[in-house]
Parts: structure tokens; C-alpha cells; sequence
């Protein structure tokens, strides 16, 4: 596991422009459809007065994969799930420590780094998203 | 056409039904989107000669086909309607999260037409609609009526909100978005309170499709980063407007004291390195790599900015040195909902007034203190407040001063001094919402790359028509000024990616011609003429006295040289008005 690249996040560097998000959505859904995004990360004011940040985005830390019920998870230097064989159960979902499994139609999607190439490093701007 | 949802969502606030039909797409062909698309709606939606703070008036949010994509700079939305600060048409463009969600939730626009009859705000989540009460929010400031939303909804709703100027009715009322992000100029503010509507609340889960998406993401990631991430451009993250203090300065084109001068020895005292030394973040707008808002704390004093044209009319245009009277009237001028620009030019010349003793408004130049509560009854339409709310023009024909009234058509001078930079008197004049330094910003080429002198009226109407037809294209798609290194050939390529349509270079340029004609046509049939593309006196009579443009004023033959050679280039009559052949191409 220590080899694994892996999508690391340094909140000082974002400026909350959500193409991560976008390009996620593009890549994987076809459209610019952020809500489905297995990535988003955005910043906003907090009443005004301080500047926040909320970031979802998958570390490969495992735990999905360690949990699941039927195996229709895998992972080896990304997570993959196996639609055939996924019920929809909701484990991985319960269970992401960083709530990035998205679960829709009974299926669960999980970022797959983009085969090892992820866009959203590729457009973020400003370095705020890392694969290394 | 791909790019567009296809979908208009029209709000009739009288009778509060909502309902959507299609986009006109024969219409976006000619017009592409934002402002463009939103001037021909009004321009065919709206009755001549309306009373702008009527029910008769609409307020239109619209996005174009870029808006919700990874095209950089793309998170702009256009809010328009006809302005009550000039009787103009006025179309605004506000930064922020706006546009995007609006778009998710599945419009290309929303228009708004009638009146609440009491305050509400209009809840958009999706296909849901709904009317909500607003009686609890009307009278507080823009950052408590947003922070009173989100926590009502969540961090993933926008919210577009008036503050205190725009219930007052204010020509000079913006609409305020993220907190600090404002559709500033002309009134667009009190268009919204005369509807009383205090705000627009958004969420939007849906989505926007592009041809080709998965390849056509790799290109614009690939025009991202060798033509948006350049350093051309990203001094905009590392300063933000900031920046253009040092130029100016540097130009001759920093007014001091209403624009009765240039240059403030002192000007180090609060320019942009002095401001970044504040800094608490960095945050900018939806699908925006250059990020270039400022985030700053001084003591209690908090904005997002300041940009450069509020340090200018708060600094040196007011007599002012101190960078926290600067962050501090920022933050009070955005609360209130106040134009920096229209409601700095109003108290300079205000304090002007009282030390040439034409009238005593009490304040003078560099009474900060009083300058942020002056702010706060402008806003508010108490005591003196009141008055100055009217804004320069109104207030030169009660008061006098005229001369050194800084408008155009009632819209108060952007912070760049034409006698430094002529071919900028000529922008500020032609303007299609009066004294805007958006529609041309002819200091780029005069002033900073030097590339025409700035002295002469020579060549100018060119200058200002080709930076002009550029920027309508620009803002027709919804793509920020800040991404400097854009080219007619990019946002061809733009438009072909997202649209699936083939777009040349010759059809930006023609939409654009085409923008300004619409817009120029919208004021004609509201009575205006070449009589009416003005600029104050002081810039034809006084000489400035200091500074790298020590010496110069532009003699009045001058200026309507300038203007004959703008409506030579466009095509129209002498007169400044279109011949029926260009209408008949709108």
C-alpha cells in the first residue's frame, strides 16, 4: 500500500472553483453533473466571516472494499465495483469514513482514480489536488 | 444547440405562478447567451418608456451556454433589466456560485416580471418553486439575509439578495451573491426591491450536456492550463485588482479628490501589497481557475476585495489613506448593498461641494468616519442619506457642482481619469448603461501596453469599437474579464466544443457587433441620442495638475471627434442613432 498513489488535498490551496467536481461528473456520468460527482470539494463563507471548507474525495483507505458484503468490490491500485455483482446494500456507503461513495438505482459508485489518471488533478487550477 | 438547457423559467411575482417554455434558440444563435441573450429579451419583452421601478420592469438572471462546464472563468451571470440610475438598459455580471446552480436546477434564464405584494424570496430547488415570506429579512443587510438562508437551507444554495438600498429604491442598489460578490451598477438592486423581492434562493442537483463531453473536457483542461493559468493572467490570483493601484498610479490615470487631480504621493500607503499583508484566504467563482478574490481582515474590518475600483473611490478619490476605512466603508458599502462606484463618486463629490463651499453637505475629504455612516443612510434614505441616494446627476441639477458631477447618463464615473487615457472618455460616453469601464477599457491599450498614445483622439473610435466588440462577445458566453490572453479564435473553438455547432472567429465578431447594436437600439427607442454620450465638463476645462499626465485635458473637439469616428466605425448616423437598415439585422 505505501507505493499507492493516491488523491491528496491541501484545503490552503483551494479557491473553491468546483471543477473537480465538473470534470468528475463529465468523465464518469457523461454530463456536468457535480450532485453525482464521486469528488467535490468546495469552500464558502461561514456567515461571512470565515472562509470554509468541505472536501469529499476517496484516499483509497480501503475500507469499502474490506466491507463489502458480496465483493463486488475491488481494489488494487484503485477501487473498482462490479456492477453485476453490487446489491445496492448501502455497507460501503455506511461505512466511508469520508462519504464519498455515492449510491443511486441501487448501485454504488466509487471513485476509480480514472484509471490511475485522475481529471480532477488534472484541472484543478491551483495544486490543491494532488496524485502522488 | 448542445450547451443549453433549452428551458426559460418565467416567474410572475404578481400572481406568483411559475411556469418554463424554450429557450428562443433562434435567438441565442444571434445573441449566444448572458448579456447578449438578456438584452434581446428585453429588448423584446419590454414596452418603450416604462417606469424602471415599475411592475411593468423585469429582472432577468441569465446564464449562457458555457455556464455549469469546466470552460475556465465561465461561473458569470448576467442579471439585467432596465435601469432606473439612467433609463438605460443595464446588464450587470455577477461572480460567485450563481450562475452554476441556476443552471444545474436546469435554466438557461429566469425572468422576472410584476411584484410581490409584501416582501418574499423566491426558493428555486430544481423543478420547485415556491413563494416564500420574506417580512423577517427586509430591512437587514445583505450578509445577514445570506447568512439567515444558508443556515435556513444549506452551503449548497445560492443566494442573491438586496440589502437595505435596494428596498429604499436606490439608483445605486446592487445585488449581492457568496457575500461579497455583486451585480453592482445601475440600480439593478432597487429593480428587485421595487418587486419586493429581498432575494432568490437556488439549488440546482441537475445536469448540463456537451458533445463529445469525455474528449471535449481534455481539450479545455489542455486551454486551461496554456492559455487561462498564464501569468499574463494569474496576477490576478497572486494580487487581484490590487494590482492595477500600482498602474494606475503609475499611468496617471488615479484620481484624487473627485477626480480633481491625479496622484497621491502617499498612494503606497494602501496599495495592494499593503492589502495582502492581510490576507485571511483566497476564494473564487464557479468554474474559475484564477481565483481572484482577496479575503482580507483588518482589525474587524472584513471583505472580499477590496477591488481596485472601490480603494480608488474610498482612497485617494475620497482623501483618504487609511487601508481599514478602506476595508471598513467596503464592508459597510456591500451590507448595505451600495455600488462602491456610484456611492463613492456621490460623497466625493459631496465633500468637493462642501469645500468649495457651493453647498455644505457636511463632510469633507478624508472624514472616514462620517463617510461610512453616510454610507449607511444613503442606503437606509435617512437624513442627508436621502439626498445623496439620488446620485450625481440629480443631485448637480438641485445642488450645482455639474462640472464636477462625474456620470454619464446618471451613472457615476468608473476610477479610471480619461485625461490620461482619452480614448477612455470616449467608453465611459458610448457606454450602453452610462460610465462603465467593462463595455471598453481603453487604458489596457493606452495606458498599460502603450500600444496607441494616449493623447489624441486619433484612432479611437476604433480602438474603443474593437476592444468593445470583444468584450460583448466575452460577456455573451459569460467568461470574465480576467482571463486577459483570450482570443476571438478560443472562444470560436469554445463555442464549437460546448455547442457542437462550428463557430468562426468572423461569427464572434459579428455577434458582438451585433450586441452593441441591440443595446444602442434598446436606449434609442428610449429617447437617447448623441447628445446624451457625454462626459463631465471638468474633463473638457481643467488641466491635471499632477502626475505623468500633468498638463492634459481633452478639448471638446476633441472628445466628439472621438465620438463621430465610434459611429463611423459602427455604422450609424451622425446623430449617434441606428439607421433602420442595423435595426432590421437585430
Amino acid at each position: 500500500m505505501g507505493n499507492v498513489k493516491r488523491l491528496r488535498f491541501t484545503k490552503q490551496k483551494c479557491i473553491g472553483c468546483q471543477l473537480c467536481g465538473q470534470v468528475c461528473s463529465a468523465t464518469h456520468e457523461g454530463a456536468f453533473v457535480p450532485s453525482k460527482a464521486r469528488v467535490f470539494i468546495e469552500t464558502y463563507y461561514d456567515k461571512g466571516g470565515d472562509l470554509k471548507y468541505k472536501d469529499s474525495y476517496c484516499n483509497l483507505c480501503g475500507i469499502c472494499f474490506k466491507n463489502c458484503p458480496t465483493g463486488a468490490i475491488s481494489m488494487d491500485d484503485k477501487i473498482l465495483v462490479d456492477h453485476d455483482v453490487c446489491i445496492g446494500c448501502g455497507t460501503c456507503a455506511a461505512k466511508c469514513p469520508r462519504k464519498v461513495v455515492r449510491l443511486r438505482e441501487e448501485k454504488s459508485y466509487i471513485c476509480d482514480t480514472c484509471n490511475g489518471d485522475p481529471m480532477c488533478v488534472k484541472v484543478c487550477p491551483q495544486g490543491a489536488l494532488i496524485f502522488e | 444547440m448542445l450547451g443549453y438547457q433549452n428551458k426559460v423559467l418565467r416567474i410572475d411575482l404578481s400572481k406568483k405562478t411559475a411556469k418554463t417554455e424554450p429557450l428562443r434558440m433562434d435567438w441565442a444563435e444571434k445573441y449566444i447567451g448572458s448579456k447578449g441573450l438578456t438584452i434581446k429579451y428585453l429588448y423584446e419583452e419590454l414596452k418603450p418608456g416604462i417606469d424602471p421601478l415599475s411592475e411593468d420592469n423585469k429582472l432577468i438572471f441569465m446564464t449562457g451556454p458555457m455556464t455549469g462546464t469546466t470552460v475556465p472563468c465561465s461561473g458569470k451571470l448576467s442579471v439585467a433589466g432596465k435601469s432606473p440610475a439612467t433609463g438605460t438598459i443595464c446588464d450587470c455580471s455577477i461572480g460567485g456560485h450563481a450562475a452554476l446552480r441556476i443552471k444545474y436546477a436546469g435554466y438557461d434564464a429566469i425572468i422576472i416580471e410584476g411584484a410581490l405584494n409584501k416582501p418574499g424570496y423566491l426558493l428555486i430547488e430544481d423543478d420547485n418553486i415556491s413563494f416564500e415570506d420574506g417580512s423577517e429579512l427586509w430591512g437587514k443587510g445583505c450578509h445577514e439575509t445570506e447568512a439567515i438562508l444558508i443556515d435556513k437551507y444549506d452551503h449548497d444554495y445560492s443566494v442573491l439578495t438586496i440589502g437595505p438600498a435596494g428596498e429604499t429604491l436606490s439608483g445605486m442598489a446592487c445585488i449581492t451573491s457568496d457575500y461579497y460578490r455583486q451585480a453592482g451598477r445601475g440600480g439593478m438592486g432597487s429593480v428587485m426591491g421595487s418587486k419586493n423581492l429581498k432575494a432568490v434562493v437556488v439549488k440546482g442537483t441537475g445536469k448540463v450536456e456537451i458533445p463529445n463531453i469525455v474528449d471535449a473536457v481534455k481539450r479545455i483542461a489542455e486551454i486551461e492550463r496554456e492559455d487561462t493559468l498564464l501569468e499574463d493572467n494569474t496576477f490576478v490570483f497572486d494580487l487581484g485588482t490590487t494590482a492595477f493601484l500600482e498602474a494606475c498610479q503609475d499611468g496617471g490615470i488615479l484620481p484624487y479628490k473627485n477626480f480633481s487631480d491625479t496622484t497621491d504621493e502617499n498612494w503606497t500607503e494602501y496599495n495592494g501589497d499593503v492589502l495582502m499583508e492581510k490576507l485571511a484566504g483566497k476564494r473564487g467563482c464557479g468554474s474559475c481557475g484564477l481565483g481572484c478574490g482577496n479575503f482580507l481582515k483588518i482589525g474587524d474590518a472584513i471583505c472580499e476585495g477590496p477591488e481596485y475600483e472601490t480603494i480608488a473611490a474610498f482612497g485617494p478619490n475620497a482623501g483618504n489613506r487609511d487601508p481599514e476605512a478602506i476595508v471598513k466603508a467596503n464592508q459597510v458599502a456591500d451590507d448595505m448593498g451600495l455600488d462602491t462606484i456610484s456611492a463613492g463618486d456621490v460623497l466625493n463629490w459631496a465633500m468637493e461641494m462642501t469645500e468649495k463651499g457651493i453647498y455644505d453637505f457636511g463632510i469633507h475629504f478624508g472624514e472616514m468616519d462620517k463617510y461610512i455612516e453616510y454610507l449607511k443612510m444613503m442606503a437606509k434614505g435617512e437624513g442627508i442619506g436621502k439626498e445623496l441616494a439620488m446620485g450625481v446627476k440629480k443631485l448637480a441639477e438641485k445642488y450645482g457642482g455639474s462640472d464636477f458631477a462625474m456620470h454619464v447618463k446618471g451613472l457615476e464615473y468608473p476610477q479610471y481619469e480619461p485625461r490620461g487615457s482619452w480614448g477612455m472618455s470616449l467608453a465611459y460616453a458610448v457606454s450602453d448603461r452610462g460610465a462603465c469601464h467593462m463595455r471598453a477599457y481603453a487604458p489596457n491599450e493606452e495606458v498599460f501596453a502603450a500600444s496607441i498614445p494616449p493623447y489624441t483622439p486619433e484612432g479611437k473610435g476604433e480602438l474603443v469599437f474593437n476592444l468593445a466588440q470583444f468584450n460583448a462577445v466575452k460577456f455573451s458566453l459569460c467568461i470574465c474579464d480576467f482571463w486577459a490572453t483570450l482570443s476571438m479564435d478560443t472562444m470560436a473553438e469554445l463555442m464549437t466544443l460546448v455547442t457542437g455547432k462550428e463557430w468562426t472567429a468572423d461569427d464572434m465578431a459579428e455577434v458582438g457587433t451585433r450586441v452593441i447594436n441591440i443595446a444602442r437600439a434598446f436606449n434609442q427607442r428610449e429617447g437617447f441620442t448623441a447628445k446624451d454620450d457625454t462626459a463631465p465638463k471638468r474633463i473638457f476645462n481643467d488641466a491635471l495638475k499632477n502626475g505623468p499626465a500633468a498638463g492634459q485635458k481633452i478639448p471638446e473637439e476633441a472628445f466628439e471627434d472621438m465620438k463621430q469616428q465610434y459611429y463611423a466605425v459602427m455604422g450609424w448616423n451622425a446623430d449617434g442613432t441606428l439607421p433602420d437598415s442595423l435595426i432590421a439585422t437585430l
